[in-house]
């Protein structure tokens, strides 16, 4: 790469072998950082979502799986909870999303209109609500507590009012209440 | 070195480039495509064409699953902006024959003489889905029901042809101006509740919400607690009654109060 | 240079004209957003402004450094006058009539639709026309950039490509293909929804079009950057640089992976599969490896300065330096910033890490901090450097100059640090108001309040830096030495042909755009179930 120099041809030599480990260094780093990604997200199952869903979000509101009266948290019979919502111009439907605690959660929502998001504060739940797909995603609560759940996406100029709730309450009461209400929800 | 001497196998760089990129797009994929599905032990999936399909985002299905049946009818109407974007002449004189029938509560002009609200230049997509609503029993008044099951899809259509086209006057009683209150400015965040403006017009119109301004405060008053309580339920999803809700009783107060103390905006396109 | 001085100031005064606008938009809605100011009466005003200013910052002012700093490089690196100046002011004009296009109907709130687009909303369509012949302006500098050095090539066969121009010209090609994206989301997508002619849209496949333009738009902005460490830094603080090699395979590097990564904007969205997104998060791994590269190399050769003025031991050097010369310290400060906005990055791109900060706070304190911080500090010392050999003036106030650079380096910290922090306590983006008592919210006013102070620091530094500009215009007449890049230790006598041509780089940036863009565009594209009704935004209501 430059003119055979013997001064300098040691320097040279001994320059690039730095740097050359260097760069060796930085993609090593590279890797074993995508590796801890790939098995941190395996064995702590914040994985993305596994199917790609869609869903017609003009009739949500006739018939189907967000039908209103079918948003809200069920209870499965293997003991999970399903939590069905939307996202709209400019609320979630839920408003008041109820959770029991130490019982795996799926989150299945959509958007009516534009794209919105849903972030759970204090958590790391987030996800995007795509009109046309079906958003999933997995949670677990371990204690119960009151969370904010902000729209984190613009949806144009309500979005600063789109604002819900998340509501975690023991796991007794919330298999309690589903006895009577096959979908419930804390909004009042 | 010739471009096409560079982009062939004989030009190392090339070669190597090339093959490295696709060795570690292919260890990649597989990761992706493969491992990373088979990895997690709660999916499930019929067998490794499904688990391939899934993880590159072919669409599937959503899982069968019965859904909890309203308890009473809901609003089956879909509309988007341009659902009415270009009524026709024709469309808009049978308006005006069928309007006679409703003069006698929404005004000769469209501007209510009692509490019922004004449609004079109201968007023609509410006019249309209130109508359908009392129609199918999504909402129900014991005026309106009997009208509405009267009229044919086409008819109802022609009438919110007729009404967006007429001009908006002021209300027949025009309150005096009030104050600016928080909820229908600000809305109220953490509680949920956007502007009203930010769907009722004033700063964006959300196809299906009425504008407000100059409707009669009992009229408005009435509408807010009946959607709080649950009464009314033809908001598709549920949009209003989340907001009603969450409002105080002296918020609704104020809310109704002050879109009846305002005159009508003359920017808006009721065809929209 | 000496031939196109005007072409060149050109497009630097519409960049930083635009820039400072720009800049006092953005001051003002941190102000309104913020606890020192009551929720503001209309959103729409701050949608709007958060719409230019994002569009100007994002798609103007960048374009417009490149295009300037490389027209600049075209003709002091490669000696010769700038082949085709008609087409170079061609570009420009359509660029600016772009600009005015997309900006009127934005000011006047007809596309409050902020500079991601994200359909279905939809705003005027001269706002997207706007913007795409924006992009046709820079295309314009693209070929130019091409045509040029392959006319130089023409006259100087086998000689090494000088590393400036071989760095700028990679930003190039880079910009050419990755705006590609953005264009055919707007002109398949967009632009016929907003006219009228098509009545649905596809949102998910308009996201993943914005995503093949979104990551790699900021390495576009970055050559610049880079261009200024390897090829000016260097000599403009007295030394050499280390290696010229490794800046060549930085900038190949960038070219090759820059682009077939913006999936990772993605990662929360329903519309892409899982595997893709982790082919995607895997190829932004070795998009870090060209900055570690880089940082090593620069470093580095800044040690070699501080030797060479008696810096002894580990450390000593550093001390050593030419700290009085406002390059030094705008490497400096651009270092810091890259480490943190680096190691920011480095978390969004692990898919789990960023599940909590997606689309929060942190995500626009991460993008200032490295854009606004690390990229722009750069640009500033580029309008430094270039400046006298721009106007025929020095600029003769460095104390000014070291005071406008400290000022941005601190506002800039102490703007998006805690910006950081709120995204981290899961405050969204984009929103015109907060309720901050309440008590969920009420821990976040203190920082809000604390990154307000950093906007109008900034500010000052913006402003401070048009005033030292223009006052380069008024100095006396001097005589200024020609324009030289930095050296290398060991400089090219004989470069392989892959490290001086782009030919085997642009083929894998367009295999590796088919293999991890391919299959998610084509599958949604191919359904016609997905599309949605648009959302017309705008004075129409």
């Amino acid at each position: 790469m430059s003119a055979p120099d013997p001064v300098h041809a040691a320097g040279e030599e001994r320059a690039a072998r730095v740097e050359r480990r260097w760069a060796g260094l930085a993609v090593c780093l590279m890797v074993l950082l995508t590796g801890m990604a790939a098995y941190a997200g395996i064995h702590r199952a914040t994985m993305p979502q596994a199917r790609v869903e869609t869903v017609d979000p003009q009739r949500l509101h006739i018939g189907g799986e967000f039908v209103e009266s079918n948003l809200g948290s069920a209870l499965e019979d293997d003991g999970s909870v399903t939590v069905r919502a939307i996202g709209q111009q400019y609320s979630f439907t839920p408003t008041c999303i109820i959770v029991p605690t130490a019982t795996p959660i799926t989150i299945r929502a959509t958007s009516a209109d534009v794209v919105h998001g849903i972030l759970i504060q204090n958590t790391n739940i987030n996800t995007m609500l795509a009109p046309g797909y079906v958003s999933v995603i997995s949670a677990r609560f371990d204690k119960p507590g009151d969370y904010l759940m902000p729209c984190q996406e613009f949806c144009s100029f309500g979005h600063e009012g789109m604002w819900g709730k998340v509501r975690v309450v023991a796991k007794e009461e919330f298999v309690a209440n589903a006895a009577r209400q096959r979908r419930q929800s804390c909004a009042q | 070195m010739s471009v096409r001497d560079e982009l062939s196998f004989r030009n190392s760089w090339f070669a190597v480039s090339v093959g490295l990129t696709l060795v570690i797009f292919v260890l990649t994929a597989l990761v992706g495509l493969v491992l990373l599905p088979y990895a997690q032990p709660d999916l499930k999936f019929a067998n490794l064409w499904d688990a391939i399909c899934s993880a590159a985002g072919v669409p599937r299905a959503s899982p069968e699953a019965a859904a909890v049946a309203p308890a009473f009818k809901l609003s089956d109407v879909v509309l988007t902006s341009t659902t009415f974007a270009h009524p026709s002449q024709e469309s808009i004189g049978r308006g005006a024959t069928l309007a006679q029938q409703c003069a006698i509560c929404h005004g000769p002009t469209g501007v209510s003489r009692a509490d019922s609200p004004n449609l004079a230049g109201q968007y023609a997509g509410v006019v249309y889905k209130e109508l359908m609503d009392f129609k199918t029993g999504a909402r129900s008044n014991a005026v309106m029901t009997p009208f509405a099951a009267n009229l044919n899809d086409r008819d109802m259509r022609d009438l919110a042809a007729y009404y967006a086209y007429l001009p908006r006057l002021p209300a027949y009683h025009p309150e005096r101006e009030v104050p600016l209150p928080k909820i229908v400015i600000n809305g109220a965040p953490v509680r949920g509740i956007a502007p009203c403006g930010s769907c009722h017009g004033s700063l964006a119109n959300k196809p299906g919400s009425p504008w407000l301004e100059g409707q009669p405060a009992a009229y408005m008053e009435e509408q807010l607690k009946a959607f709080a309580s649950g009464a009314r339920h033809n908001d598709i999803s549920q949009q209003m009654r989340n907001i009603a809700r969450a409002m105080t009783a002296e918020e609704i107060t104020q809310a109704a109060t002050y879109f009846a103390s305002r005159p009508p905006d003359e920017n808006v396109d009721p065809f929209r | 240079m000496p031939n196109s001085k005007r072409l060149i100031l050109a497009h630097f005064w519409l960049a930083f004209a635009g820039f400072g606008v720009a800049l006092v938009l953005g001051a003002w809605q941190m102000f309104v957003r913020s606890p020192l100011h009551p929720w503001i009466s209309d959103p729409e005003w701050y949608y709007r402004s958060l719409t230019a200013h994002g569009t100007v910052m994002a798609y103007a002012f960048p374009t417009l450094v490149a295009m300037g700093f490389g027209y600049a490089i075209t003709e002091a690196a490669l000696n010769q006058p700038l082949v085709g100046r008609r087409w170079a002011w061609a570009g420009w004009w359509i660029l600016a009539v772009g600009a005015v296009t997309a900006l009127v109907p934005v000011a006047l709130g007809n596309a409050s639709v902020l500079y991601t687009f994200y359909p279905p909303q939809i705003g005027s369509p001269f706002y997207y026309i706007g913007v795409v012949l924006v992009v046709v302006g820079s295309w314009f500098w693209v070929a130019l950039m091409s045509v040029n050095l392959a006319l130089w090539k023409r006259a100087h066969p086998s000689a090494p490509v000088p590393l400036a121009m071989f760095g700028m010209l990679g930003g190039a090609y880079l910009w050419a293909w990755t705006s590609v994206g953005a264009a055919l989301e707007l002109l398949l997508q967009i632009i016929p929804v907003a006219l009228g002619l098509k009545s649905t849209i596809d949102a998910g496949l308009a996201r993943v079009f914005f995503s093949w333009t979104l990551h790699a738009i900021v390495y576009f902005w970055l050559i610049p950057t880079y261009v200024a460490y390897y090829a000016i830094v260097p000599r403009a603080i007295g030394g050499r640089l280390y290696s010229d090699t490794m800046g060549r395979i930085a900038f190949v590097l960038f070219l090759v992976v820059a682009m077939p990564i913006g999936i990772h904007h993605t990662f929360e969205d329903p519309q892409v599969g899982a595997a893709f997104k982790f082919i995607h998060s895997a190829f932004t791994a070795l998009v870090v490896v060209p900055t570690l590269i880089t940082v090593f190399t620069i470093c580095a050769s800044v040690e070699i300065v501080g030797r060479l003025r008696g810096g002894r031991g580990p450390f000593g050097w550093i001390a050593a330096l030419p700290w009085d010369n406002p390059i030094m310290l705008a490497i400096a400060f651009s270092f810091v910033m890259l480490g943190f906005g680096g190691a920011g990055g480095i978390i969004n791109m692990s898919y789990q890490l960023n599940m909590p900060i997606h689309n929060t706070q942190w995500i626009t304190g991460h993008f200032h901090l490295i854009f606004g911080g690390a990229i722009v500090i750069m640009y500033f010392a580029i309008a430094y450097d270039l400046w006298p050999h721009l106007t025929g003036r020095p600029l003769l106030d460095l104390g000014l100059m070291r005071l406008q650079l400290w000022l941005w380096f601190v506002g800039m910290i102490v703007t998006t640090f805690p910006w950081h922090w709120v995204g981290i306590l899961g405050m969204p983006r984009r929103m015109a108001y907060f309720d901050f008592t309440d008590a969920a919210l009420a821990p976040e006013a203190v920082s809000v309040t604390i990154s307000v102070i950093g906007g109008l620091v900034l500010l000052a530094s913006g402003l401070l830096f048009i005033a030292v500009l223009l006052r380069g215009h008024l100095a006396p007449v001097r005589e200024v030495e020609s324009y030289r890049f930095a050296e290398a230790v060991h400089p090219p006598v004989a470069v392989p042909a892959a490290l001086n041509g782009y030919a085997v780089w642009i083929a894998l940036m367009i295999l590796l755009t088919l293999t991890n863009y391919g299959f998610p565009i084509a599958q949604l594209a191919a359904r016609s179930d997905t599309s949605v009704p648009p959302v017309y935004v705008g004075a129409q209501r």
